[in-house]
């Protein structure tokens, strides 16, 4: 193993990897900074430029995108109160009452600072646990793998809030298009319509495009057209004195572990896991007054937690083949580019380049923190950029970046389907990453339950109950599905009962 | 007086959706080899997709009937997104007629210009967009954009 992570880490000590990890930090940081411009949107856009160049190097770009926009999310949620990236939502709660009373310099900081803790810890965890997991990840027959997509798809629906059925539809419609092509076991050709362009299927790349970048344009133009912006405030410090880093301490480390945790789980990200740090921070707090108003406390919570979840959804990603949230489920789509197949035998066959993903990371966050520190105020400026600049270069990105895929003009209007149905389903309130999910993890449900089948002569009970593994996973799913349903029907029950005595 | 449910139409035109989806999967599967039991053939994961599909989509017809959750289908400023995705469509029908730098640069002004830029910003935006994406996918990746 030594000589793996030796390997790993000359892979990546080259000046070339550096280079476009240091470029992919820098657009991350853009991305993350610009409201509007998601990490996702910006992994996926770019990723098509990264075909050319070998997978260390490729990688290393995406992963600082992915790295760089996350905590660079935070920097409009604290000067304008506009979340960057959906996982900074708990950082503008917060982060934006430092502004308001002249500390946002202090904010920034303290975003800076504490979203490499976070990184960095979960990185640590990545390291740590992907091995074991992994290892246990190569008992999985046909019937495990099933049972693992199906657990996966139900917790994408389970965590669709309020909107369960129509996130389960969701994921359907994802499975509905990745049946599209040659059926994996028998390769005979479904839903092609006579042409050879859907033998292969439909391209995960393009319709990821469409779905986090046109779409996105798309809801943007109809919810900020005309919109004006409130200009950033003066920063004043940046660096916390030794009080506040006592205050910030324990929040902060319970953020790195409820981050990591949340981010591991399918589907549950960044914003899920900020949320619930910044809740459960306000709980244990002497000060809980503060909390909502500019607490220290709860900026800690909120910008550790939600940078954790970076190396959570990488550990599930990397271990199991499933995202832990939608950048990494874009990240798997590069990986299949460059030949490399999310899961166990990622482990087990490509050692060394684990390790550079680990030591990718590593890196990244510690740049991504010299960014945050000394960048803040170009990064703060930025904001100024006009909205219509920035929809015509994804726009623009966006197309070529899909045509550049296979030189096919097919993906190109695959993206610009994606990303028009895609705004139609987000108008309607359709969750859009259980579709994303179907669509990773379709092919994977549909040969291991057809293969796992084939194996117990077409007895579903043998197949559903042949280890204690699939059952784990069929009790999962189901109280992934039951548990919000109970919920928000106790919730209604609650909500009628109020209404009668009110 | 009795107060009336109001019904979620949004939901009920993506249950329409849904329906004709899962309906469409159901009867296309009949065409497809389905199989033995212990060997299942390319049609069976399309029929249990598309029979799931058409009872979720009843459920949530269900719902929405009930006005259980009403679903706010707000499609503000529906002329520019129309107009933005007009001219999008408009770029992707005329791909591979003509000089790529020259369609590009045409379809980004003529977008900034719909999203009310001034002139001169959208000549120069739209010359520095249409120049970075030809270097970097025209001459920096080889790849054949005319």
């Amino acid at each position: 193993m030594t000589a793996d992570v030796f390997e790993g880490l000359m892979a990546i000590l080259q000046w070339k990897v550096l280079g476009f990890l240091a470029v992919g930090v820098l657009l991350g940081a853009i991305f993350g900074a610009l409201p509007g411009l998601t990490a996702t949107m910006g992994v996926a856009v770019l990723t098509p430029l990264t075909f050319w160049v070998s997978a260390e190097q490729g990688l290393a770009m995406l992963l600082g995108i992915y790295c760089g926009a996350i905590p660079a999310g935070g920097i409009p949620a604290i000067l304008i109160n506009v979340p960057g990236t959906p996982a900074s939502i708990a950082t503008a709660w917060d982060g934006y009452a430092f502004s308001q009373r002249g500390e946002a310099g202090l904010a920034l900081g303290i975003n800076a600072l504490l979203s490499a803790v976070g990184q960095l810890t979960s990185v640590f965890f990545l390291a740590v646990a992907a091995f074991p997991i992994a290892r246990f990840a190569l008992r999985f027959g046909p019937a495990e793998y099933f049972g693992l997509a199906l657990f996966g798809i139900s917790l994408m629906a389970g965590v669709s809030g309020n909107r369960v059925i129509k996130g389960m539809l969701a994921g359907m419609l994802g499975l509905a298009v990745s049946m599209v092509g040659l059926d994996p076991m028998t390769a005979f050709p479904r839903f092609t319509f006579g042409s050879p362009a859907f033998l292969d299927g439909i391209a995960f790349v393009p319709v990821m495009i469409g779905l986090f970048g046109l779409t996105e344009v798309l809801a943007q133009i109809s919810d900020r057209w005309g919109r004006i912006e409130d200009k950033p405030a003066k920063l004043g410090r940046i660096w916390p004195r030794r009080g506040e880093w006592k205050r910030m301490l324990p929040a902060s480390l319970m953020g790195a572990g409820i981050g990591t945790a949340v981010g591991a789980v399918p589907a549950a990200g960044g914003d899920i896991g900020s949320v619930i740090a910044w809740e459960q921070a306000r709980r244990i707090s002497r000060r809980k007054e503060e909390f909502g108003k500019g607490s220290i406390e709860g900026l800690a919570a909120s910008c550790t937690s939600s940078n954790a979840a970076v190396g959570g959804a990488m550990t599930t990603m990397l271990t199991l083949g499933i995202p832990g949230d939608a950048p990494s489920a874009v990240l798997i789509g590069a990986l299949l580019i460059h030949g490399l197949q999310p899961g166990p035998l990622l482990f087990r066959d490509h050692q060394p380049f684990v390790f550079s993903i680990v030591f990718l990371m590593m890196i990244a966050a510690i740049v991504v923190m010299l960014i945050g520190l000394l960048g803040a105020k170009p990064l703060a400026r930025a904001l100024r950029i006009p909205n219509p600049w920035l929809w015509a270069g994804i726009i623009l990105f966006g197309t070529v970046g899909s045509f550049a895929l296979s030189n096919s003009i097919v993906d190109v209007w695959i993206m610009f389907a994606a990303g028009v149905v895609g705004f139609f389903l987000r108008k309607a309130d359709v969750p859009l990453g259980p579709l994303v999910l179907g669509l990773i993890l379709g092919p994977m449900m549909e040969s291991n339950l057809r293969r796992a089948l084939i194996l117990n002569r077409g007895d579903w009970f043998e197949t559903l109950t042949s280890s204690p593994i699939i059952i784990f996973f069929l009790v999962a799913t189901v109280l992934s599905l039951a548990l919000p349903l109970l919920r928000r029907s106790k919730e209604g029950a609650a909500g009628r009962a109020d209404a009668a005595d009110g | 007086m009795k107060e009336r449910k109001k019904i979620d139409a949004a939901s009920l035109i993506l249950c329409g959706g849904f329906l004709m989806l899962g309906s469409f999967l159901t009867i296309s599967s009949f065409d497809l080899p389905s199989g033995t039991a212990g060997y299942p053939g390319a049609g069976f994961f399309p029929r249990a997709l598309g029979i799931t599909i058409l009872m979720l989509s009843v459920i949530l017809a269900l719902q929405s009937l009930h006005g259980r959750m009403i679903t706010e289908f707000r499609m503000d400023h529906s002329r520019v997104v129309a107009g933005v995705g007009a001219l999008t469509l408009a770029y992707l029908l005329s791909w591979g007629a003509g000089l790529f730098a020259l369609r590009t640069f045409v379809f980004i002004l003529l977008l900034l210009r719909f999203l009310d830029q001034s002139w001169k910003t959208s000549v120069i935006v739209s010359a520095v967009l249409t120049g970075s994406v030809t270097l970097a996918f025209q001459f920096g990746l080889n790849l054949s954009l005319d």
